[in-house]
């Protein structure tokens, strides 16, 4: 079915896009996203990452999720998305606050001392 | 290329080597506790793995999302011939004398 038509004017051309192809890349983008985020705040909990290298390790994650979102486009990423700065850069705050809050509910070091779950550890580890 | 049972093994995979990642985070930590040593970094094997494996569920996950459709609203039409428009299904006729015809 064809959905609603966007258009943009690029160099005198005028291209038009399907709206509804647009709002499924982008769920699909939206999804990749906030599973990223959650994934990599857990990862970053459990390698023990706090503070700026948690940080870090986040927006190396976005760089890694951009990479491959292009990789997964083949190449042709004109032909899926509309801007390639704008997929790298939407969602960035939410997903640092998901990447954020998962690494917060995971890091090890917290998850025995600060629950007083202290003497779990001997369970765990022998 | 839609998700198949691979892509979830695969994601399956990864997950599991991030909790292998975790056990094994944790079992260095209570060594150096029991050594009473100080915590500096993780040994950069364990670092190494939670990355690949990161990666690893990334990969899974983006082909289990669904696929990408061709942003241009051309290709749409692409299929479509004149006779598309022009086709009006309350008009269409079944029930004619091809049927006598036939049998």
């Amino acid at each position: 079915m064809l959905g609603k038509i966007k258009t943009k004017q690029e160099k005198g051309e005028i291209i038009a896009y399907s709206e509804s192809a647009v709002v499924n890349n982008a769920a699909v983008v939206e999804y990749c996203r906030i599973s990223m985020a959650a994934l990599s705040g857990s990862t970053a909990g459990l390698l023990g990452l706090t503070g700026l290298y948690g940080f870090g390790f986040y927006i190396f994650a976005v760089f890694g999720l951009w990479a491959m979102l292009l990789l997964k486009a083949g190449g042709q990423w004109k032909k899926y998305f509309i801007s390639r700065r704008n997929l790298l850069t939407s969602g960035f705050f939410g997903g640092l606050f998901i990447s954020i809050w998962y690494g917060t509910c995971i890091l090890i070091e917290k998850m025995f001392r600060f629950k007083g779950l202290y003497f779990l550890t001997k369970y765990v580890v022998n | 290329m839609p998700a198949t049972a691979l892509h979830k093994f695969i994601t399956f995979i990864g997950l599991m080597s991030i909790l292998h990642t975790a056990y094994s985070a944790a079992q260095h930590r209570s060594y150096l506790r029991i050594t009473e040593q100080e915590f500096i970094a993780l040994p950069i094997d364990i670092l190494i793995q939670g990355i690949i494996s990161l990666f690893i569920v990334m990969y899974g996950v983006m082909y289990i999302a669904g696929d990408f459709k061709e942003i241009r609203a051309v290709v749409d039409l692409e299929n479509k011939s004149w006779e598309t428009l022009r086709n009006l299904p309350s008009f269409q006729i079944f029930s004619h004398r091809g049927k006598s015809l036939a049998s």
